[in-house]
């Protein structure tokens, strides 16, 4: 043994090693650490932006979710009024429901502590009960994450030049393939149907085309709509604006799925074999239905369905009314409008062609020979442009126009047209003016986001080559010395903003433009034609800004009266608010004649 | 170098990979020299670590396809290798011979997708308790159905209501029976 431990002197040395290095202690006080940013921990729901679609509650495996309605949030169209409520015991925070979520409502927070001796303190409405959620955020489902497919299938179209050297349907029409992957995007929520007028059973019949069934998507069709076909090629489809896909993406494509179904059934025979109606036992009532147009043949085929010996006074030689005059025939041929006719009065709808009432047949005659009478005339007579000149040959009024273009007419316009209106009309006038060869400009007071006509028509008609000239008023029908159309002047107009409402155009002084034409059509909109109606009727009907005023049953003030279509007070101008009002009618006619009492 | 790590595979095994990005490299291998190319990675060619052994049910195919991710931590690369095995009988080799970490992924993957592993050393029951329904992982399991089962519906919940009645309440749509069964459930 050594005078001197030198080991117990050196080894503590050896600490000196540690200088400079990084301490392997921890703070004080003590740092929290940062929660993972994508960390699950409680739902944050923003109720503003939630749609209650429920395809969270639907996707739940564990069935944690439930939709529950609110006391301060009201039902609206595109929103079912219901709220996720999520149950934190059956919760595995697997987080589908926010990868599902099409309006990216729902979120995850960093949340994720709570304690509660109250069991009932765990069931939550995320957004509601942790209104804190919203500034920590951690699981979010961006448009590149969602589970949700935002981008709709493209629709095949014909190409621009070759559209406009014929009537040759511009849409092609989805192809099996195509249908059932569109199909398989819908989440089933039927938020849609609330916005059909009739209440078609959407989210049914897209399931049944998703699974290939398009025998079952025609029957459901079938159910509350006689007229698909043509709904799938030209509705107006409001059921797309309020598509829970649309809130951050493309909507379903409602219309070219009903259309690809009903396309299926090639003619009236498997139409009649595929939905195969029930058809009850005739009953000994009367129907009279006064015009073939969409409401008329609604109402009758229902009331056929129902037993009811139903007639269809029609003054035109073809059936459809609107939809077959009034429509080009780029977009609804004539031989889908027939074909559907003809399963109609396989089931029993007799209709007299060429049959005007009050000139072939009065009024009075169909209203006392039967029980009911529905009455859809449509709006015949055209609102005049109101301006100098427009008495001049060369001046058209798009009924007409249309009308004697679809029924295969000679027209003559000339090489330039000037067409006047924003509407749906005016676009079918200014490409059907194209299909004639003329060379097309189109005139609309407002600007291009205030017009009403459809968006996908307006980018067509553009496609084709129609120069439209927004904020344009025109003011004179210019003629030469044998009273034909040699120009149009117009001035040009701003757009003045006053209180509420859409701004309104005010012409600018000193701007008038001549642009040399050789037609006009005016495509301002158009008024009911009540000639057919005896006094008496006119004196008891009740009118409101010349159209007749209905219920919701569509009866008028007269019980026995029933109307609908385009001049009733209800519903929009088109197509498929004429077959609610038609189905609508049809179930009030049949409570008041079957003897329930309507109208207490 | 990911060539040479492929070309090494081929010359070996007779198997063809390929690059899928600049770190990480695929391989489809038959069931039966899977074992070989792991161990061959894992003592040739440095693929010392093995990072996770995942499991996917082909139920169309009727196939489970397994997969083997391994990385070589001084060149910063990762190898998948794939694997189909038959589905109604499935059985693999055990490799935790090779990785002993292999054996808690093949313990869940015999718990939760009914996979056998001859050999395997561990409590048949993994993170399952008493379970008696055929393996939840498998996409055949009716998760829901089981979920209604198994568990009661807590107080409180008695007002949840369905959206497509709401909706049919609201606008007076009535639907056909011939239309309710393609109704969202």
């Amino acid at each position: 043994m050594s005078l001197i431990d030198l080991k117990g002197i050196l080894t503590p040395m050896t600490a000196l090693k540690q200088i400079g290095k990084q301490p392997h202690t921890i703070n004080f006080p003590d740092e929290q650490k940062d929660i993972s940013p994508r960390y699950r921990g409680f739902h944050y729901n923003d109720l503003e932006q939630c749609i209650g679609c429920a395809n969270c509650a639907t996707i739940c495996m564990n069935e944690a979710i439930d939709m529950v309605a609110l006391a301060d949030i009201e039902g609206q169209p595109g929103d079912s009024g219901l709220r996720p409520q999520i149950d934190y015991g059956r919760c595995c925070y697997c987080a589908l429901c926010v990868d599902v979520c099409p309006s990216g409502s729902l979120n995850m927070t960093q949340d994720f502590i709570k304690v509660s001796p109250d069991p009932f303190d765990f069931l939550m409405v995320p957004g509601k009960d942790n209104p804190e959620g919203k500034e920590k955020l951690s699981f979010t489902a961006g448009l590149d994450t969602s589970l949700n497919v935002f981008d709709r299938v493209p629709m095949r179209e014909l190409d621009p030049e070759e559209r406009i050297k014929s009537f040759a349907e511009v849409f092609l029409g989805y192809n099996e393939e195509e249908a059932r992957i569109e199909a398989s995007r819908c989440i089933s929520c039927g938020l849609c149907t609330e916005n059909c007028p009739v209440h078609m059973h959407i989210p049914e019949y897209i399931n049944a085309i998703a699974k290939g069934d398009d025998e079952a998507a025609i029957k459901i069709i079938y159910d509350n709509n006689d007229l698909p076909e043509m709904c799938g090629k030209v509705c107006t489809r409001r059921c797309e604006d309020v598509c829970a896909l649309q809130v951050r993406g493309e909507a379903i494509a409602i219309r070219w799925l009903k259309r690809y179904a009903t396309e299926r059934a090639e003619n009236a025979d498997m139409i009649a074999e595929i939905v195969n109606p029930e058809i009850r036992e005739p009953n000994q009532y009367k129907v009279g239905i006064i015009g073939a147009g969409p409401g008329g043949l609604t109402a009758a085929y229902y009331l056929a369905l129902r037993g009811y010996n139903v007639t269809v006074y029609e003054a035109s030689s073809e059936p459809g009314g609107m939809i077959m005059y009034g429509i080009p025939k780029y977009r609804l041929p004539y031989e889908s409008v027939q074909k559907q006719v003809d399963y109609m009065k396989k089931v029993g709808v007799k209709i007299l062609f060429n049959t005007r009432v009050g000139k072939d047949i009065s009024f009075d005659e169909i209203y006392n020979n039967n029980d009911a009478i529905f009455m859809a005339i449509g709006l015949q007579d055209a609102w005049s442009l109101g301006i100098e000149g427009e008495e001049a040959d060369g001046v058209w009024s798009a009924i007409d126009f249309l009308r004697k273009v679809n029924s295969g007419e000679k027209v003559d316009i000339g090489k330039r047209v000037v067409v006047v209106g924003g509407g749906d009309v005016s676009i079918d006038c200014s490409r059907v003016s194209r299909r004639l060869g003329a060379e097309v400009y189109q005139s609309y007071r407002r600007r291009i986001q205030d017009m009403p006509a459809d968006l996908e028509e307006i980018e067509g008609a553009e496609a084709e080559g129609v120069h439209i000239m927004l904020q344009t008023i025109p003011t004179r029908v210019i003629k030469d010395e044998n009273g034909k159309v040699k120009g149009l002047e117009y001035v040009k107009a701003e757009m003045i903003s006053e209180g509420g409402g859409r701004p309104r155009p005010k012409p600018i002084e000193g701007s008038e433009t001549i642009i040399e034409c050789d037609a006009v059509i005016a495509a301002i909109g158009q008024k009911a034609d009540y000639s057919l109606l005896p006094e008496h009727i006119l004196a008891k009907l009740e009118m409101q800004k010349n159209k007749i005023v209905v219920d919701d049953n569509r009866q008028t003030s007269i019980p026995k009266l029933f109307a609908g279509g385009d001049a009733v007070v209800i519903g929009r101008n088109d197509a498929i608010s004429a077959i609610a009002d038609g189905y609508m009618a049809t179930k009030a006619i049949d409570a008041m004649l079957m003897g329930e009492r309507v109208k207490s | 170098m990911q060539e040479n790590i492929l070309n090494q595979l081929n010359k070996v095994f007779k198997i063809k990979g390929q690059v899928k990005s600049p770190l990480r490299i695929k391989v489809v291998a038959d069931k039966d020299i899977v074992s070989s190319i792991l161990l061959y990675l894992k003592a040739q060619m440095g693929f010392i670590h093995l990072n996770h052994i995942s499991c996917v049910d082909w139920i169309e195919d009727n196939k489970f396809e397994l997969v083997y991710i391994v990385w070589h931590p001084e060149q910063k690369q990762t190898v998948l290798v794939h694997t189909f095995i038959d589905r109604e009988n499935p059985v693999m080799e055990n490799i935790d011979t090779i990785w002993d970490q292999a054996n808690t992924y093949e313990r869940e993957m015999r718990e939760m997708f009914g996979i056998e592993f001859p050999g395997l050393v561990g409590d048949r029951e993994f993170i399952l308790e008493d379970w008696q329904e055929m393996p939840p992982m498998r996409r055949d399991f009716d998760t829901k159905r089981y979920a209604q089962e198994t568990y009661e519906t807590r107080p409180g919940r008695e007002n949840a209501r369905n959206v497509r009645l709401e909706i049919m309440k609201r606008s007076g749509e009535e639907l056909p029976d011939f239309a309710k069964k393609y109704s969202r459930d």
